[in-house]
């Protein structure tokens, strides 16, 4: 699928306040449109006991021993679990990078998977940037090759550098940032793409508690604006809340789905809901209050 | 794309090796106190010799003002025979002499032009076997057999036989310079293609980059650490392949490059003009090399896929 088929604001306008209050009516015609397709048509990825393995030399080690859970047009779905328990394996495969041992994972109605850019991708590792490319050419190029103007995919690019807060670093290479710094290139990269979907494994994971609620808030205005589907991996409970429609809750491995979590509508810390939510979530992924002490403040 | 996927597979996801600070090398990291940093004390607080604090150029112009004016001091004082070794300034004056009559500057031009011409063709053709070695097992099979079988061989030693296929003339040089280009390309580039880092693979095929447009924008410069190397390799061995032959030819009185400039030299006794001959093949060997390096520091050094040149 061509990333230009995607909907999504084309103008050149800043990513910030304005376009994020004009994305409310924009949203409302969109949801609109989408109405007379019916409940079929909402269901944007649909993974059915999705079995990974990975071969290990001589053996197969499984991953995934059985994903299920759907995702909505427009929905962002949290992938929470304990490392090792398969998370970017899981998003890998939806990216379409590793074939099923077994199971279906459906994308907008298609079922054999090629890696696009309708489902951008931000990997969690570092290395995931060209290193012959300037931080604006990064961002930039997919944009290229995606079929837009120079000139337009150099706009776009200053536009999310300047979102992201890498205004200053346009014109370094890669392996001249932080670590933090290479994952908020690879963000914006993606989310200048403006995809069908965004994959999105722990982004967030090595920025300060600062950057990240920026980056997080920024995010959720993208999200509301665009209506972008995510699918995103992280650690953190909180950040799960925080971002997400629904919490997908993984097992230790070979893992299985323990629990989908609505976290929709919660009200602050106060609400009761909250706690609630918040504490069925610390015992799935098995956490004692021992644990947890000093965690996610 | 079944390599990219094999590649994909094993995706470790350790961070790269060894990225240390620039200006720093492995035992000595850059944070601590260079040799010739203010107070002039070194790693070990041993205090640095006045020498040690003059600028690195300066340092070597020293050692080589020393060594020639060595040279011609010996030439001079033991009054050594004319006809066997020449002085420094008998020599400088056969560079400027050849130089100006054209003699110097036609071989050189002869020889390049052999030299050029054999290496493209070993590049494009060790460029396709990195293709085909890429892409196919057989191809690999292939390259790496015949990496370890005639890589060894010195390719001058295929000279006579390359006289007998091609005649007495330049293309038998262009057979055996290519023929010393070809393997290291290859077994280089393609090392440079498997080696690819598996999540920038990744990257570039969550862009729906494919077939040549991948190849040219995320695998040839993904690669060109190796390219570089491979290249280096090349041309010292190209280099010192054509003037060899070059010397053989001269016996048997043909081309007129570099080689063949030497060896008439010494056929008349002009021994000057044989040390304007080692000394021009050594001030390309140099100036080439230097240019790699500088293209090396533009390119993989600047982007970080090589910490120095
Ligand atoms: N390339 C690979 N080859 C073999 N096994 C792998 C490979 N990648 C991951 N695994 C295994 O698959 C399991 C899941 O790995 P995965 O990277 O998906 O975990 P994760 O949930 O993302 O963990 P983390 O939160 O630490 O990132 C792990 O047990 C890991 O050892
Ligand atoms: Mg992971």
């Amino acid at each position: 699928m061509e990333a230009g088929d995607v909907p999504g604001e084309r103008d050149a306008e800043g990513p910030g306040g304005t376009m994020a209050a004009r994305g409310s009516e924009r949203g409302a015609t969109e949801r609109g449109g989408a109405e007379p397709t019916g409940a079929m048509e909402s269901v944007l990825l649909s993974v059915d006991g999705a079995r990974i393995c990975y071969r290990l030399r001589k053996q197969v080690v499984t991953a995934v021993e059985s994903a299920t859970f759907s995702m909505d047009r427009h929905e962002r779905l949290m992938l929470i679990g304990p490392s090792g328990c398969g998370k970017s394996t899981l998003l890998k495969a939806v990216a379409g990078f590793i074939p099923l041992a077994g199971g279906r994972i459906t994308f907008d109605g298609h079922e054999d998977l090629t890696p696009g850019p309708d489902r951008a991708v931000v990997f969690q590792e570092f290395d995931q940037l060209f290193p012959w490319r300037t931080v604006l050419e990064n961002v930039a190029y997919p944009l290229r090759v995606v079929g837009r103007e120079r000139s337009e995919a150099r706009a776009i690019a200053e536009r999310f550098l300047e979102m992201t807060g890498l205004t200053q670093a346009a014109d370094r290479h890669p392996h001249e940032l932080s670590g933090g710094m290479k994952q908020r290139v690879a963000i914006a990269r993606a989310l200048a793409l403006e995809p069908a979907m965004l994959l999105m494994d722990e982004p967030f994971g090595s920025l300060d508690a600062i950057t990240r609620a920026r980056l997080q808030r920024e995010l959720k205005a993208i999200a509301d604006r665009t209506r972008v589907s995510i699918l995103f991996v992280t650690h953190s409970i909180l950040e799960a809340m925080t971002l997400g429609d629904r919490v997908v809750v993984l097992g230790s491995p070979p893992s299985r789905v323990l629990d989908i979590v609505d976290v929709r509508g919660l009200g602050g810390p106060g609400d009761p809901r909250y706690v609630e939510t918040q504490a069925h979530l610390h015992e799935l992924l098995g956490a004692t209050d021992e644990d947890l002490s000093g965690v996610e403040g | 794309m079944s390599k990219a996927e094999a590649a994909l597979a094993p995706a470790d996801e350790a961070p790269k090796a060894g990225e240390l600070p620039r200006g720093g090398s492995w035992w000595r990291p850059a944070g601590l106190a260079m040799p010739g940093a203010q107070g002039g004390r070194g790693v070990a607080g041993r205090r640095q010799s006045a020498w040690s604090r003059l600028p690195t150029w300066f340092r070597r112009l020293i050692v080589f003002v020393v060594l020639v004016a060595f040279w011609q001091f010996y030439v001079t004082v033991k009054h050594v025979n004319h006809l066997v070794f020449s002085s420094p300034s008998a020599a400088m004056t056969a560079v400027i002499d050849g130089w100006r009559n054209g003699q110097i500057a036609h071989a050189t031009a002869t020889t390049l032009e052999v030299l050029v011409i054999g290496m493209a063709i070993g590049l494009v053709v060790g460029l396709l076997f990195t293709v085909a070695a890429t892409v196919t097992t057989v191809g690999k099979d292939f390259v790496m057999m015949m990496t370890a079988m005639i890589n060894p061989l010195p390719s001058i030693a295929i000279l006579p036989l390359a006289i007998i296929w091609f005649g007495l003339n330049s293309k038998a040089l262009i057979f055996v310079i290519a023929l010393a280009v070809v393997w290291p390309m290859a077994i280089n580039m393609s090392t440079g293609f498997t080696t690819v880092n598996p999540t920038l693979l990744m990257a570039a095929r969550n862009l729906g980059l494919h077939g040549s447009r991948m190849i040219r924008d995320v695998l040839i410069p993904a690669a060109l650490p190796y390219t570089m190397s491979g290249i280096k390799v090349s041309w010292a061995f190209g280099w010192r392949t054509v003037i060899a032959a070059e010397l053989v030819f001269g016996t048997a009185g043909g081309s007129g490059g570099l080689g063949y400039y030497i060896n008439n030299s010494q056929y008349f006794l002009q021994i000057p003009n044989v040390f304007a001959g080692l000394i021009t093949i050594a001030v390309i060997g140099i100036a080439v090399e230097t240019m790699l390096n500088m293209v090396e520091k533009r390119t993989v050094v600047r982007w970080g896929m090589q910490r120095s040149a």
